[in-house]
């Protein structure tokens, strides 16, 4: 039973609890977009050995904390005064949760740009790894934007589609961590193929909180919380 | 976080939900003469026992030619709460009047149906009302202790005015006001008016009274309405206290008492049971969209 | 209207805006001037009536007066010109006989109007009756039990105390049902709920629950009652014959306050006259005793 976006609900009852309900959303999905801005431009910095650009990634960190907090005091001053239920109950607890995933979301994105410079300025890169690198986090990109739109549209299809991108998230990193052990003998592309793959778990941990952000689409419009299968573990694509 | 498969909704958890230790009835004592000394020494509530389940069978209630009730199927667990909740005029009120037959003493009102109290139809013709007026008493939204009685008196009213168990007054009126959560606000002034009392002790009072003849269920229509908060959450814990003796259906406009009261919480409309269930399901998953809408405030 | 200029700030002013018009003041006192007058109007005549009463009555009074009967017959010694004793003693006997009759009656009937009767046909008919019967004059009732017992030596010969209580239980009960309808359905319905769904049969809960709240009311309408009752004349007038001796017996002619003025007012004696107004004064007393009772009966009241 779905009620569509909860923006555009008019019931007769409550409309200053519905507005207040809505802004939440929005806040909250919002979020997703200021971390998309990050995730654009941690690749950015993948792509093109941006020691700056990463630094700025990691400054703006504060921002998404900050959509964090917001979103969580709103949530207990709406709980506290308005008591929710139902959807609506559903739909906080929700938001409480993908908050917190988002924020996560952000700090990958900082420990990712935190690994840049350990690179130094000029690292010798292996072209192939770094390309699965980039593919891994445009994957993780579109898992986002995806988690968001089904989030919006209480698309739990869409949100379940989530996990087909995750397992391909997951191929490439097993991938790229095979080759990094067979990289070969020299100590600075070994130490930069270490790297490659400590940034290829940070994107494989955003993918696993898009699929989470799904996971909650899900229970707002289903009420039951289930794990969407084989999001975690070792089984075939 | 239950896992739970790709189960679709439904508005009944699995069965072991129900067995919440909170409210496993008592066996009924067996009668002797050591039986129901629970009132006589310290502070003991009196012991629980093993109530009546209430079943509605395609009950219609009217006024004249009016319909208020329109067939309604319900069952209502022995020592478990359940709340009604509804808009105003979605004949709540009237369902409940039509369990202890007070309906009727409406001029012009009638009802059709089974009410079956243990499987026994208190409509059938054999019947006789005040008897099913005894095992299912009754609590008013206003409070009303007969004025012109002590605090006594309005506990000890009930057996005498039914004319059952007259013996031994005085324990069972402390047992009736341990019940009530009010022996020890009133123990030294039996005697004076029950009037005199604060509101929510003049409903407990009214709850002493009703539990004196040893009720099997026990209505309650917006018992709280009239009171102060204090009051209010004062009979709420006795309410989560007298489940264990008796069956209670309560009728309540106000939504989050429902949800902290009740065991069950059945939703009507216009006159008909739209959806019943467990209460935190209906809180936080209800099956109908009416009860969805209405829980959540957009209308009502 | 005098509406002053609006200024800022100062309270005077603003309390002068609050403040009614000198018109509106007039009219106030003209309102209030008029009522009084019309109040003391109301008055006049009843201070009359005490102060004649109490001037011309008062006299009359003696020990004797209320010992011994207008025959001269008494409790001690005989007198020439007697007192009203056996008018008071029959009119409190006739009084408690009517009340004997009326109350009982009167109440069954208005608790069936209460209970039982309620929105039935059958109770408007019974109101509607009751209503009309408050009305009629009081002399219809002596004549309707003229008629019917005196002329026709139905129950016993002739003028009869008891005929005489009977048309005033006539008289009577049309007041007592009225009242006791009313202070009846005061008694909140709340109080027969709750008391029926305790599993009170219905009889019961009228015994027990109803009456008991009910009976200060009820006994101040009866006491009203039963003063009116102890004033009338005209039932009595062709039912009771007032004879001056004393006499117990309801069976024969009973003597009663009322019979008392009414035959010594017209006498040409002087003291038999003044014997009239301290039987009307007597009379006054006793209703206003009652009255009293029944003010002080009321306010133990939880219901009016």
């Amino acid at each position: 039973m779905s009620l569509g976006s909860s923006a555009s609900v008019h019931g007769i009852g409550r409309p200053h609890f519905q507005e207040e309900l809505a802004g939440l959303e929005h806040a909250t999905l919002g979020g997703i977009d200021l971390v998309l801005g990050q995730i654009d431009r941690t690749v950015e910095a993948l792509r093109h050995q941006d020691v700056e650009l990463a630094s700025m990634v990691i400054l703006d960190d504060d921002r998404i904390d900050g959509r964090y907090l917001e979103v969580h005091q709103g949530i207990l001053s709406l709980l506290a005064r308005q008591a929710p239920v139902a959807g609506d109950l559903r739909l906080v607890a929700a938001l409480l949760h993908t908050i917190k995933h988002i924020e996560r979301v952000g700090d990958q994105c900082v420990n990712i740009c935190k690994l840049l410079p350990l690179c130094g300025n000029e690292p010798p890169t292996v072209p192939d790894v770094l390309e699965l690198v980039l593919r891994m986090a445009v994957l993780a990109r579109s898992e986002v934007a995806q988690s968001k739109l089904a989030f919006a549209q209480r698309d739990a299809a869409l949100a379940e589609d989530l996990v087909r991108q995750d397992h391909q998230i997951n191929t490439l990193q097993r991938d790229i961590f095979r080759r990094a052990i067979e990289i070969g003998e020299d100590p600075d592309i070994r130490e930069w193929a270490m790297t490659m793959t400590l940034v290829a778990r940070c994107i494989e941990r955003i993918g696993d909180n898009a699929v989470d952000i799904g996971e909650q689409t899900a229970f707002v419009v289903t009420g039951l919380f289930r794990e969407f299968s084989d999001s975690r573990g070792d089984g075939a694509a | 976080m239950t896992p739970d498969g790709s189960t679709p909704k439904t508005a009944e958890m699995p069965s072991d939900e129900l067995l919440d230790p909170r409210s496993t009835p008592v066996r009924r004592p067996t009668p002797g003469p050591a039986a129901g000394a629970g009132g006589a020494s310290g502070t003991d509530p009196p012991p629980g026992k093993q109530a009546y389940a209430v079943r509605l069978e395609h009950l219609r209630a009217f006024y004249g030619s009016a319909e208020q009730v329109k067939g309604v199927d319900l069952e209502l667990h022995a020592n478990q709460v359940t709340a009604i909740i509804g808009p105003s005029g979605c004949g709540k009120s009237t369902m409940i009047r039509c369990i202890n037959r007070m309906h009727e003493e409406i001029p012009g009102a009638r009802a059709e149906g089974r009410v079956l109290l243990d499987d026994a139809n208190i409509y059938d013709s054999a019947v006789d009302v005040v008897a099913v007026r005894r095992a299912v008493g009754m609590i008013f939204q206003k409070p009303n202790p007969f004025p012109t009685m002590s605090i006594f008196d309005n506990v000890a009213a009930g057996i005498r005015l039914s004319g059952v168990g007259r013996g031994d007054l005085p324990r069972k009126v402390e047992s009736a006001l341990r019940g009530a959560g009010l022996w020890e606000e009133v123990k030294d002034r039996l005697g004076q008016p029950g009037i005199g009392l604060s509101g929510g002790q003049q409903q407990r009072l009214c709850i002493a009274r009703s539990l004196a003849v040893d009720p099997e269920v026990l209505l309650m229509d917006e018992p709280c309405s009239a009171l102060d908060p204090i009051a209010t959450l004062k009979i709420e814990e006795l309410i989560d206290e007298l489940k264990r003796r008796v069956t209670i259906v309560i009728v309540t406009h106000n939504m989050q008492q429902a949800a902290r009261v009740a065991d069950r919480t059945a939703f009507m409309l216009s006159g008909e049971l739209v959806e019943v269930g467990l209460t935190k399901q209906i809180f936080t998953n209800p099956v109908d969209s009416r009860t969805e809408e209405y829980v959540t405030g957009k209308f009502g | 209207m005098s509406t002053p200029a609006r200024s800022s700030g100062s309270s005077a002013s603003t309390l002068a805006a609050f403040a009614p018009s000198a018109a509106r003041r007039r009219r106030d006192r003209t309102a209030r001037g008029v009522i009084a007058a019309l109040t003391a109007l109301a008055l006049v005549p009843l201070v009359l009536i005490v102060y004649y009463l109490l001037q011309k009555g008062v006299g009359s009074w003696s020990g004797s007066f209320f010992t011994s009967d207008p025959t001269g017959a008494s409790f001690f010694k005989n007198v020439s010109i007697g007192g009203i004793r056996s008018a008071i003693l029959g009119t409190i006997e006739m009084v408690a006989i009517a009340s004997g009759i009326a109350v009982p009656v009167g109440i069954g009937v208005a608790i069936w109007l209460v209970e039982y009767g309620r929105t039935s046909r059958l109770a408007s008919v019974v109101r509607f009756s009751v209503d009309v019967l408050t009305g009629v004059p009081s002399i219809v009732f002596g004549l309707f039990i003229y008629i019917t017992l005196v002329v026709t030596d139905l129950l016993g010969r002739g003028l009869a105390g008891y005929k005489g209580a009977l048309a005033l239980s006539l008289l009577m009960l049309p007041v007592v049902i009225r009242s006791c309808e009313v202070i009846l359905s005061l008694v909140p319905d709340s109080l027969r709920e709750s008391a029926l769904a305790l599993g009170a049969p219905r009889w019961r809960v009228i015994g027990r629950i109803v009456l008991p709240t009910a009976i200060p009311g009820m006994i101040t309408g009866i006491l009203l009652a039963v003063a009116r009752a102890a004033g009338e004349t005209a039932p009595l007038l062709f039912t009771v014959g007032g004879a001056n001796k004393l006499s117990f017996s309801p069976g024969g002619q009973m003597n009663a306050l009322p019979l008392q003025i009414y035959n010594d007012i017209l006498s040409p004696t002087t003291t038999v006259i003044n014997r009239a107004w301290g039987a009307a004064l007597t009379l006054v007393a006793m209703i206003l005793v009652l009255n009293l009772i029944a003010r002080l009966i009321s306010r133990r009241s939880r219901l009016a």
